[in-house]
């Protein structure tokens, strides 16, 4: 088990490498850069704006960036914001705890919606519910976050004439206030997720229900909830807890938009900002912040196998 | 009925239907019979007749679209066929319990068997942590399961087949059930690992008392294990008696027939194979009158327009068949089912010649396993190893062993399906290894392959043209017309019509598509078939027209066969010679008639006798071996057999028999025959 973590460790590293690599490239070859976005109306000569560029090493060649950005990135330190001069890993580790809170929240979230109304139409396969339930979960697949999350906002505003609290205050400064602030955007993400969870445990569930080992249980004497919770659900996870890991990194990229509209100060809406302002290295440090978390993530679902089933356990 | 008050289990004109789209498919039809305490009844029949349905339906287990809809199953004057779901779960498990064929799939791949066998007595029975855990201990040491204290954690993959059904013989015995229902409970195992659940059965039967319910498709077994059988058919019950008036005398033809088509151990091999003809019927289009007559070499008008009733005869015997009406005046003859004028098979000229066709030197495969970040290899599953053997011109060779023991990959390494590690196959004087790629081409031609599942050998989207085409097209012998025209040819020469080369297979029978898989094989006019299991998927009736038409096409087309097999009775019927293997080994090599009258390889002797015997007069006297096959990747030292072996002695630990010919065409390995049999 030690060595299978350590190979995808190293593997992972190897996938962060290349990922920064792609998004260097990319955010340089968009127009603009931060110089010229800051000083543009300022008056500044074009020397002056060069200088400046000087100094942020922004005037070597795209190699020669990279090469630096990476020999100081492994040596931990990941640079200054261009724009406010701060430390980038500062800024990072402040923002870091509202997403993974926000991520946290949507997955739980999603999984409470999710599971139980996958094992409801698994149950009742080709009812009238199960057809229902589909077409419930069919419409949470399709309809877009940003416009779920706007769209709260808007109908909470006007019917309730209620808004969440403005001013982020953390969990530990102020749980009530903010779980008013979270929870709109948690639900927002939640809502895609919980619909593709609904989807695989249905199909997951049914397809264990049909396996011999349930009619054993049957022939016991149990009861059908213990079937379908004990055996059937059991059985399914591997499946379920797949599909989460692979849609983390939609839930990642979620966070980006719903940051944003619920003005949260976590790595999404920071990522968001960057780009904007053309701010390289907390773009580049927020997208390698971002992969590690889904590596982390499906690292950790590779483990859970094993405690979910134990012939992955074994092998 | 006189022994009314031991009566444990009656069920009376049973009706079960499946609502389908197409409309309600009535798989039983009125199935009555009744089981006293501690007896075993049979239920017998082939597939799609009803047997497993049966069964299910007395505790409604079916799958949700099946329903019992009428008749009654009466348990100590419960109906459960009316009982709430909560009722019938306090039977379940509790008073009635199930075993099930595949113990592969029947255990809960995620629970420790103890939680699994703790799970029932915890649903029916009150009792603390401990007092549960020491039950489940008691009830795995009554199984005879091994290490029962270490096993009780272990997780249902942890475990072999044999010891799986052990596990599940525990889980239906937790309760101490008055009725044990068994739905094929031996046909997944090995002939040696049947040979010990069997036993098991019949001694927790003397032990407790309980009555078992054996549905089952072998005929051997009822013979062994029943004291009543039913044979189903369509649905219906054709025929009941007592196992040896039915052995004996069989009254309804189809009981008959079933009886003769069955390959036995003393079954003549120049005889032709007593066949029914056609297939069992589909549910959706079942005949009219009796339902067998479409079969029945005896059917008359009658037959085809009215249904027979029930006919009670002495002995409780009962017969779904005009045959058995008291009121008939005409003496009926006992049923002939034969032509007699063609039993005979003529004598196989092809092998007089003794021509060497295949010759395999010391054929190894291994395949590697690997682990690690680099995929070290650290050892070897050794599959094959080293095995000799030869077939001459139209010679069959028949190789048995149980699951495991590397015949199939024998098959594949000789086909050159996959890649040999070591050895030299020879075929009609040539190496393999040293012929160019246009002359392997030319030999693979001659060398094909039968697959044992004719349901995933055929791809189910192209036509029987173009499945029969292929190998004409692969091999540049036959294009359009021509090939249409063999392909014609090639149906005929398999006993089907030229018609049916435009249909698809889920147009044929299982019976039909093994025909059309041995047409594809003979397309390239091969001299040696690969027979895989060739005739295991299918229903006994069906099985004796494959061998037949198998032995017709050895003796017409002068071909050989490689026939691999686990069932004894066909291997001994259809083949010339015998080779055993063990654990990748060839153990011992003879003649069959020799081999089944003298085997002289302890295994040869455990795998021979361990075949139920169709015939419930005899008590066949029975070899049992203790376990199960050791792991290929980690063989005994020694003879590999040792371990398993009744005589092993000090010297098999540690030297390896090699194989010596004790007599002419007869070789075998073990230390046992030395030096001594060998001269005298």
């Amino acid at each position: 088990m030690a060595e299978y973590i350590v190979r995808r460790l190293i593997f992972g590293i190897f996938v962060l490498f290349i990922m920064t690599t792609f998004i260097f490239i990319i955010m340089r070859a968009v127009p603009g850069d931060v110089v010229t976005l800051q000083l543009a109306n300022s008056g500044a000569t074009a020397e002056q704006m060069d200088a400046l560029k000087a100094e942020m090493g922004l005037d070597k060649s795209v190699l020669g960036q990279l090469v630096d950005w990476v020999s100081n990135a492994v040596k931990g330190d990941l640079g200054n914001s261009l724009w406010s001069g701060q430390e980038v890993s500062k800024i990072i580790l402040e923002r870091l705890p509202v997403t993974i809170q926000l991520a946290i929240m949507s997955i739980v979230l999603a999984i409470i919606i999710g599971i139980p109304i996958g094992v409801i139409s698994a149950v009742k396969q080709n009812t009238f519910i199960d057809h229902f339930l589909k077409v419930i979960s069919i419409g949470g697949l399709s309809i877009p976050n940003f416009w779920l999350g706007l769209i709260m906002l808007t109908v909470l505003s006007l019917v309730l004439n209620w808004i969440p609290p403005l001013g982020y205050q953390s969990f530990a400064e102020n749980p009530f206030v903010n779980i008013q602030q979270m929870f709109l955007p948690a639900i927002c993400l939640a809502i895609t997720l919980s619909a593709s969870i609904v989807r695989m445990t249905r199909s997951a569930v049914l397809e264990v229900l049909h396996s011999e080992f349930i009619r054993t249980v049957r022939a016991k004497g149990a009861k059908e909830g213990i079937v379908i919770f004990k055996h059937a659900l059991r059985n399914s996870l591997v499946s379920v807890i797949t599909l989460i890991g692979l849609q983390i990194g939609y839930l990642l990229g979620g966070t980006v938009v719903l940051e944003s509209i619920f003005a949260l100060p976590g790595l999404g809406s920071l990522i968001f900002e960057s780009v904007l302002v053309r701010d390289y290295p907390i773009v580049q440090s927020t997208v390698l912040v971002f992969g590690a978390m889904f590596l982390l993530v499906n690292l950790i679902v590779d483990v859970m196998y094993g405690w979910v089933d134990p012939r992955i356990r074994t092998k | 009925m006189a022994q009314n008050s031991n009566i444990l289990l009656q069920v009376e004109e049973m009706k079960t239907v499946f609502k389908t789209r197409t409309g309600n498919l009535e798989a039983v039809d009125g199935v009555s019979f009744s089981i006293s305490k501690g007896e075993t009844v049979a239920i017998v029949g082939e597939s799609g007749s009803g047997k497993s349905v049966s069964a299910l339906s007395i505790l409604r287990l079916l799958d949700s679209n099946g329903e019992v809809i009428s008749g009654k199953i009466l348990f100590n004057n419960l109906n459960l066929k009316d009982l709430s779901n909560d009722e019938i779960r306090k039977i379940r498990g509790n008073e009635i319990a199930m075993i099930f064929q595949d113990p592969m799939t029947c255990l809960d791949p995620v629970y420790t068997i103890g939680d699994q066998i703790i799970e029932t007595i915890k649903i029916h029975e009150d009792l603390s942590k401990n007092e549960l855990r020491e039950r489940a201990l008691e009830l795995l040491k009554l199984v005879g399961l091994p290490d029962p204290e270490s096993r009780i954690d272990a997780f249902p993959h942890q475990l072999s087949g044999g010891q799986r059904q052990r596990v599940m013989i525990a889980i239906a015995l937790a309760c101490r059930p008055n009725l044990i229902i068994a739905d094929e409970p031996t046909t997944a195992l090995d002939v040696t690992v049947q040979a010990q659940i069997m036993q098991l059965l019949k001694d927790l039967q003397a032990q407790f008392g309980t009555a078992i319910i054996l549905v089952t498709h072998d005929l051997g077994v009822v013979a062994e294990m029943a004291d009543k059988v039913v044979v189903v058919y369509a649905g219906q019950v054709v025929e009941q008696s007592d196992v040896k008036d039915l052995f004996n005398k069989p009254v309804h033809p189809y009981t008959e027939a079933l009886l003769k088509s069955i390959p036995k151990i003393d079954t003549n091999k120049n005889r032709r194979l007593l066949t029914i003809k056609g297939n069992v019927p589909s549910l959706k289009e079942i005949p009219s009158g009796c339902r067998f007559h479409p079969r029945c070499p005896l059917a008359t008008e009658k037959c085809r327009s009215e249904e027979p009733p029930l006919f009670k005869a002495d002995n409780d015997r009962v017969s779904k068949c005009w045959i058995a009406d008291p009121d008939l005046q005409e003496e009926w003859e006992n049923p002939i089912l034969i032509d007699e004028k063609e039993a005979d098979f003529e004598i196989n000229e092809h092998l007089v010649s003794k021509n060497m066709l295949l010759e395999v030197k010391d054929l190894k495969k291994h395949f590697p396993i690997t682990k690690g970040i680099l995929s070290r290899t650290v050892g070897h599953v050794k599959a094959v190893d080293g095995v000799s053997l030869n077939i001459n011109k139209g010679e069959v060779l028949g190789l048995v062993g149980e699951s495991g023991c590397g015949k199939s990959t024998v098959g594949r390494l000789i086909t050159g399906l996959i890649d040999s590690t070591n050895g030299e196959v020879s075929f009609d004087g040539k190496q393999l290894s040293n012929v160019n790629r246009k002359d392997k081409k030319g030999i693979r031609k001659r060398i094909q392959f039968v697959f044992q599942d004719p349901y995933s050998s055929l791809n189910p989207r192209m036509t029987i043209l173009d499945i029969i085409g292929e190998p004409l097209e692969v091999h540049h012998l036959a294009k359009g017309t021509t090939k249409r025209q063999r392909v014609g040819e090639l149906l005929e020469i398999v006993g089907l019509s030229k018609e049916d080369m435009h249909k698809f297979p889920h147009q044929f029978s299982g019976g039909q598509r093994q025909r059309i898989g041995i047409a594809r094989a003979l397309a390239t006019e091969p001299d040696l078939l690969i027979c895989d299991e060739a005739v295991s998927a299918l229903d006994v009736s069906v099985q004796a027209q494959i061998l037949n038409l198998l032995k017709d096409l050895q003796l017409q087309l002068g071909l050989s066969y490689l026939f691999i097999s686990h069932d004894l009775n066909v291997v001994k019927y259809i083949s010339d010679r015998i080779a055993v293997m063990y654990l990748g080994e060839i153990v011992e090599v003879t003649d069959s008639d020799t081999l089944f009258k003298d085997p002289l390889h302890p295994y040869a002797k455990a795998l021979i006798s361990a075949v139920p015997v169709p015939n419930p007069n005899i008590e066949p006297e029975r070899m049992i071996l203790s376990g199960e096959v050791p792991s290929p990747s980690n063989p005994p030292s020694g003879c590999k057999f040792h371990t398993r072996c009744p005589f092993a002695m000090d010297i098999c630990k540690q030297d390896k028999p090699q194989l010596r010919a004790i007599s002419e065409d007869h070789i075998v390995s073990c230390h046992l025959y030395g030096e001594e049999r060998g001269h005298g």
